[in-house]
């Protein structure tokens, strides 16, 4: 700790910090631009000059940049020196030469970092008297629109896309005040995470194209704390609705968890919710029917049949345990394939009966060496792939206390580290886009992946099972990785189960395991399948393949399908038998697809947006989402349909009415989810009497937003599950952390606001980051190492052993059903390697037949180098491409 | 006559060639230094000769050399500074193009000094020419043994390259060139950490202007102490000067630091006086960056002094009244020039090379320049002129690298020293239209007039 005076107070402030964040995390307002606490201090901009004394009589002091100075003990500065509030207003003066003064028409305004530090520096008086420069805009793709005019160069676009995210086509060209922020030509942005720009950006340069689209002031907006639905790893969210549409989804801070940012799936993939594909009113046999109707329907064929409920890896933990209890707990199935579930099950005995603390996001950012099996994170848990790009900045990192360079001095840190990188090691069937970064990578089968995963761990502890008749080169490698891992202070091993194949999930155990006897730091990571994949293992259920034999043996012939294409999990032939041997399927969903398709009844369920739900993440972490919205009648939460309908078939109901009352009964009933009571504040709970507002003050337009169908105001909705209230008044200070449906500030509109819901700058938020952890390690675990070493991978003639390969875009069910996503989704391909391919005679897009499993495919070839021989890469999840369980033999089909 | 080391031989036939230069006794101090002198002995030399860096700060030579981190295990590198861009200054590339050895020797010598195996000459792109030069000097001396493995058998190793700028005079600040050679826009950096810590590939590395670096053998062949005792006080040795301008005789020279002004102004030896018989009216002595001065304040500092060719006279005054003497750019203004017009143009200069990494350098030099622009061109009004000190005021200091406080020098001595031509501008629009308007009728002050 230190004693800093500023402007003569005394503050006790951690010492080494910068000046800058120092006087933020203390709550002052310093302008800044060029700093961004993920970033770290260039100095570049000159904006958040300060003055520094030597003492206290000294009254002239000298101008510093507060983000480059680290903090002193008995320092005496001052923010509100003459000298320093001149100098400021004149760098914003300075800036504003070639800045557009049209915040009225710019996307930025209003929510716009440069404008509140303009307001903040004084500067409000034109000087410049000439032209501006202009810039010719560029198309930067789906995600991201481009509007240069606005730029003040303070690069932080190229900082965070270049350094921080890893991207390469987005950089900054020509000199002087006519530096140019842009790609070497037109093209959309190649890096997963350009979203990120529209909140990086100070300006309204890069703003969200999407929500352009139907473009909103973002303080216009009904907003809700919500949880992204693309993957596993759960980031937070801020989703925006206006006109009963879901408009914006931006970060929102969880410091264990996704930090400062999200992927292009989490931001741009909500646009399937206003898609045409919606369901927006039950069916009966194809035809709308009302909501009375409908819950007659339902009753009668749950009170007559014999019901089985198939839960979703989508839905919340509430829909699938609402479904659950209303089918009972033997007829409940999971709606995953049963190599996912199996998979599922595996990762949480792991993680509960083993003696690892799972790793959050943030603990693999500072993991200081990195092995990954089978996975390739960019495609399939996007963020987790930008943690591991700032975990390899770690080891190298360590430099920098011995050249006497503060971690934050980002300018330095670069200089004197290069491209310095630390231990990085990826096992995947083919190249990853993390390669990049990595010390070696080794590209094989998912039995190969395996079996290096077993030496490795092997080499670590001798009493893992040795993996006999490994190449040499290979044993060397493992010994290598063994040896970075063993050196390293805070190793993390990462899995996951995209792959499909429990061998590679259990060689990361051991690989873990053994280095957790030496180092009790050791982390360990599985990603899964689905954002709610985790909590659906932890509730139980029964494995798919037995619901199918339940209703092809005749023990059940009417199913109800909760927000699931069982085409996604099941082979077509498979699903196709069992849902036309069943007497009745009903289906819960919010989206058409070929299950709904085949439905007789369905029920029009409330997007994630329209919900309140908790999902668990691949950390065992519980998050809640908040409706965002009210749901147009009849739109609903599945687990509110179920309610309704057990009272229609009743009159007594589920024993539990809303939100807070079901998530009650699941605590009680399911021992693993005992804690998720804890997730989110009571719908009670009030801030000096108040509610927290959905809508910031600012909100505009609500007596006039529909005033064309009445004049009269209708009265706002009534949540009876969160303390949130659909309108502008309520509690205007820092709500509960796992409550902020926005960031905002006096005098910090833009999301740089998120500063002062900080308990320090970049650290967890006020009251602590959101999320219950369900998945405590067992400390005095006795579990022994998995002793079954697969055999190697043998090619065989004629055939291609079928993996799967994940595209960020395009995999996943939901987002690829959006404008913006689906237009970055690749077409359909399959990849093999080139060797078979010349065996084959196979060009390069020919049209090769094949059969997996039963399933024929024609599809385009793509010819690949890194794709190890004897395999073929079938894209996973791909609109109208038939899914297949994979790995599986594909014959060639002349 | 001055002494002259650096260009003694500069008109000996064939110089260019390693015989020729070796026959002059070139390479005599890489003999001298690699045989029988350790590393810190030269270094110690160079302290003692009080050399200073000739690309334009002044600072010591041989205490930037001592600063270089002698604990790093990391390589250390060479820089020379090679990137003269500077409006006014050609020197470097003169001694360049006509005595190629004087740089590749000064560069053994020095990276002997600092213990780096590999030095780079960082060359302004626009030198092409220079190129095959520099490249046929370094494989003369490869061949000769100076360069390469085990030079001279002494052990020590010593890789030579040029690389190329690429037409960015910010690339001549050091730390912007080291972003450069690196392969990074030359954007330069914050200090510290110091290239001497943290530098070329984040290892020690020293930067050093082709001049400075040309001086060394002599140093060391004459002995630091010897060299010491030319010049005047702490402005040692002998300097190359680059003028230009309204004189008979423009060209690089080497002088005695401690010449007297007007004697370099004015004798045939130099300049041979300002042209055509007209009147001096004004001089940059260093280099477009530093202050401009008028006739009076240039011959005689404010104390009546009549001023010399050195650091500490040519600064006397401070930027009240005095300059610097820089890169040793000397240009020269008489009646016809008009300080309006050329100040635009080094403003235009200045913004057109910043890297735009500083708000106040990126935004301020274009504004200066556009003010500018529009005085010049009849169309300025009075709080312009304010508006310019202002803005000026605002760069200078406030910025990561000098190229702001460059920018902002020459704007706030210009004004300070020539308000009444800024005013004239705006007063009489018609009169400044032809851009020739001081060669048709000098710029006379009114104050003057009335006062007469
Ligand atoms: C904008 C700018 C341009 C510069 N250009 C040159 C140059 O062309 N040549 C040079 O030797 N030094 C130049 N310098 C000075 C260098 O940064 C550095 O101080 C010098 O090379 C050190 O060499 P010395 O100590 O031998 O003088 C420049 C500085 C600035 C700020
Ligand atoms: S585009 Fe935005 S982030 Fe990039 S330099 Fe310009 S203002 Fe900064
Ligand atoms: S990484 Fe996953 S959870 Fe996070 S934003 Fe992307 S898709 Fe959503
Ligand atoms: S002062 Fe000018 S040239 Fe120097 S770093 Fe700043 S913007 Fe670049
Ligand atoms: S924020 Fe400190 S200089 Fe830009």
């Amino acid at each position: 700790m230190a004693t800093l005076y500023i402007d003569n107070k005394p503050y006790e402030v951690k010492a080494g910090k910068n000046l800058l964040e120092t006087c933020l995390g203390l709550g002052l307002d310093l302008p800044y631009f060029c700093w961004h606490p993920s970033l770290g201090s260039v100095g570049a901009c000159r904006q958040c000059a300060i003055k520094v004394f030597k003492d206290e009589t000294d009254t002239r002091g000298r101008i510093v940049m507060a983000c480059m100075e680290p903090v002193a003990d008995k320092q005496r500065i001052s923010i509100a020196h003459p000298d320093a509030v001149e100098f400021r207003a004149n760098v914003i003066e300075s800036l504003m030469t070639n800045h557009p003064h049209d915040c009225a028409v710019c996307d930025e305004g209003g929510s716009c970092h440069l404008q509140d530090m303009t307001v903040m520096s004084g500067h409000n008086y034109r000087r410049f008297r000439y032209n501006k420069r202009t810039f010719q805009n560029q198309d930067l793709g789906p995600f991201i629109n481009h509007e240069m005019n606005r730029c003040i160069t303070c690069y932080r676009c190229v900082r965070f896309y270049r350094d921080y995210a890893g991207g390469r086509d987005l950089n900054a060209f020509a000199s002087r005040s006519n530096v140019y922020f842009g790609r070497e030509e037109d093209g959309p942005l190649e890096s997963e995470f350009s979203g990120n720009l529209a909140e990086i950006c100070p300006t309204g340069v890069f703003t969200d194209k999407t929500l352009k689209e139907h473009y909103t002031r973002k303080w216009d907006l009904t907003m809700a704390p919500s949880v992204c639905q693309h993957c596993s790893l759960g980031c937070n969210t801020i989703a925006g609705e206006r006109y009963g549409e879901l408009r914006m989804i931006a970060n929102r801070y969880n410091g264990e968890v996704n930090g400062y940012f999200l992927c292009d799936r989490g931001r741009f993939g909500y646009e399937f919710t206003n898609s045409d594909l919606r369901i927006r009113q039950p069916f009966i046999s194809k035809f709308p029917v009302t909501k009375q109707q409908v819950l007659a329907e339902v009753a009668t064929d749950i009170k007559k049949g014999k019901v089985i409920g198939i839960g979703s890896p989508r839905a919340s933990l509430q829909s699938n345990f609402a479904l659950k209890q209303l089918v009972g707990a033997d007829r409940f199935f999971h709606g995953v394939s049963d190599n996912d579930h199996n998979i599922a099950d595996l990762i949480v005995k792991i993680l509960k009966e083993g003696p690892i603390r799972v790793a959050s996001m943030h603990d693999v950012q500072q993991a200081d060496a990195v092995l990954i099996l089978g996975e390739d994170l960019t495609n399939t848990a996007p963020m987790l792939a930008l943690a591991v790009r700032q975990a390899v900045k770690q080891q190298p990192m360590k430099k920098l206390a011995k050249a006497n360079i503060p971690a934050w001095h980002d300018a330095a840190a670069k200089e004197l580290l290069q491209d310095e990188k630390g231990p990085l090691f990826i096992a995947s069937i083919n190249t990853t886009k993390l390669d990049d970064v990595a010390t070696a990578t080794y590209h094989a089968a998912p039995d190969d992946i395996a079996r290096f995963g077993f030496a490795i761990a092997s080499c670590l502890d001798r009493s893992v099972p040795s993996v006999s008749n490994l190449p040499g080169e290979l044993q060397s490698l493992a010994q290598r990785i063994a040896d970075a891992l063993s050196n390293a202070e805070r190793p993390v091993i990462i899995s996951g189960a995209s792959s499909q194949t429990q061998s590679v999930i259990r060689a990361a155990a051991n690989v873990a395991w053994a280095l957790h006897k030496k180092n009790k730091n050791t982390g360990l990571a599985y990603t899964l399948a689905e954002c709610n994949s985790m909590g659906l293992a932890l509730m139980g259920g029964h494995r798919l393949n037995s619901a199918f034999d339940a209703v092809m043996n005749g023990h059940a012939d009417t199913v109800i399908v909760m927000e699931n294409d069982l085409y996604r999990h099941g082979k077509a032939a498979d699903v196709d038998a069992f849902l036309n041997k069943a007497k009745k399927v009903i289906v819960f969903d919010h989206i058409v697809h070929r299950t709904v398709e085949k439905a007789h009844v369905v029920l029009p369920a409330g997007a994630f947006s329209e919900s309140d739900g908790i999902v668990v993440n691949n950390e065992g972490r519980a998050q809640r989402y908040f409706q965002v919205y009210e749901c147009h009648e009849p739109i609903q939460e599945s687990w509110r349909w179920i309610v309704d309908i057990s009272k229609f078939e009743n009159n007594v109901g589920m024993g539990w009415e809303h939100f807070e009352g079901l998530t009650r009964t699941i605590a009680e009933a399911e021992p693993l989810l005992r804690d998720i009571n804890r997730v989110s504040p009571p719908a009670s709970y009030r801030i000096a009497g108040q509610k927290i507002p959905r809508e910031p003050h600012r909100y505009s337009g609500r007596t006039a937003m529909l005033a064309n169908i009445n004049v009269s105001e209708p009265k706002p909705p009534v949540d009876p599950d969160s303390p949130l209230s659909y309108t502008m008044e309520g509690y205007k200070g820092l709500p509960p952390s796992s409550a902020i449906p926005f960031f905002w500030t006096p005098g910090w509109n833009s999301v740089q606001s998120v500063n002062k819901y900080q308990e320090e700058i970049g650290g967890s938020l006020k009251g602590g980051d959101p999320g219950i952890r369900l998945i405590e390690p067992n400390l005095k675990s006795t579990l022994s190492y998995f002793t079954e070493l697969p055999e190697p991978f043998v090619p065989m003639k004629d055939h291609l052993w079928t993996v799967p390969l994940f595209h960020i875009f395009g995999s996943e069910e939901l987002s690829v059903l959006g404008d913006a996503v689906a237009k970055r989704a690749p077409q359909h391909y399959i990849m093999i390697n080139a060797l078979d391919a010349a065996e084959q005679k196979l060009s390069e897009n020919q049209e090769l037949a094949f059969d997996v499993e039963g399933q024929l495919y024609r599809l385009p070839v793509k010819i690949s180098t890194t794709l190890p021989k004897g395999l073929a890469g079938l894209p996973y999840g791909l609109p109208g491409l038939p899914n297949v369980e994979l790995p599986a033999w594909l014959i060639y089909k002349k | 006559m001055g002494r002259k080391l650096l260009l003694k031989d500069i008109n000996v036939p064939g110089i260019k060639s390693f015989e020729v230069y070796r026959k002059q006794g070139g390479y005599a101090s890489v003999e001298k230094a690699l045989k029988t002198m350790s590393p810190d002995a030269v270094v110690e030399e160079v302290k003692k000769s009080g050399l200073r860096g000739r690309g334009g700060a002044g600072f010591p030579t041989g205490m930037k050399w001592s600063f270089i981190d002698k604990k790093s295990e990391k390589p250390r590198y060479l820089i020379c500074n090679a990137d003269e861009s500077e409006p006014g200054t050609f020197k470097d590339r003169f001694l360049m193009e006509y005595i190629p050895h004087a740089l590749i020797e000064g560069m053994i010598v020095s990276s002997f000094a600092l213990g780096a195996k590999t030095s780079y000459i960082y060359m302004r792109g626009e030198f092409r020419w220079i190129f095959p030069i520099l490249e046929k000097a370094i494989e003369e001396a490869r061949a000769a043994g100076f360069l390469g493995k085990n030079i001279l058998g002494s052990g020590y190793d010593l890789e030579l390259y040029v690389h190329s700028g690429a037409g960015a005079y910010i690339c001549g600040e050091e730390t912007a060139q080291i972003e450069s050679l690196e392969g990074k826009r030359g954007n330069p950096r914050n200090k510290p950490p110091f290239p001497a810590i943290v530098g070329l590939y984040g290892c020690p590395t020293v930067v050093n202007n082709v001049e400075s670096i040309a001086a060394v053998p002599h140093i060391l062949n004459m002995g630091g102490d010897e060299y010491a005792k030319i010049g005047i006080g702490k402005s040692t040795g002998t300097k190359l000067i680059s003028a230009s301008g309204h004189i008979n005789k423009p060209g690089v020279y080497e002088i005695e630091l401690g010449l007297p002004v007007e004697e370099f102004l004015n004798s045939d030896e130099y300049c041979g006086g300002v042209w055509k018989g007209r009147k001096l009216k004004a001089v940059i002595p260093g280099g477009s960056s530093v202050p401009i001065l008028p006739a009076d304040l240039f011959l005689k500092n404010a104390k009546g002094e009549a001023r010399l060719m050195s650091y500490e006279s040519l600064a006397d005054g401070g930027f009240a009244s005095g300059s610097m003497l820089g890169s040793g750019g000397f240009i020269v203004m008489d009646e016809t020039a008009c300080i309006v017009r050329n100040l635009w143009t080094f403003a235009r200069f200045y913004h057109h090379e910043s890297c735009g990494q500083c708000s106040p350098c990126r935004e301020g030099t274009g504004w200066m320049e556009k003010v500018l622009h529009r005085i010049e061109h009849g169309h300025g009004h009075m709080h312009d002129i304010d508006l310019l000190v202002d803005v000026a005021k605002k760069i200078e200091g406030n910025t990561i690298c000098p190229l702001g406080d460059a920018a902002a020098w020459p704007v706030a001595s210009a004004i300070r020293h020539f308000r009444e031509e800024f005013e004239y501008h705006i007063k009489y629009p018609e009169k400044v239209m032809n851009p020739k308007h001081f060669e048709i009728e000098p710029f006379r002050s009114e104050k003057n007039l009335v006062m007469a």
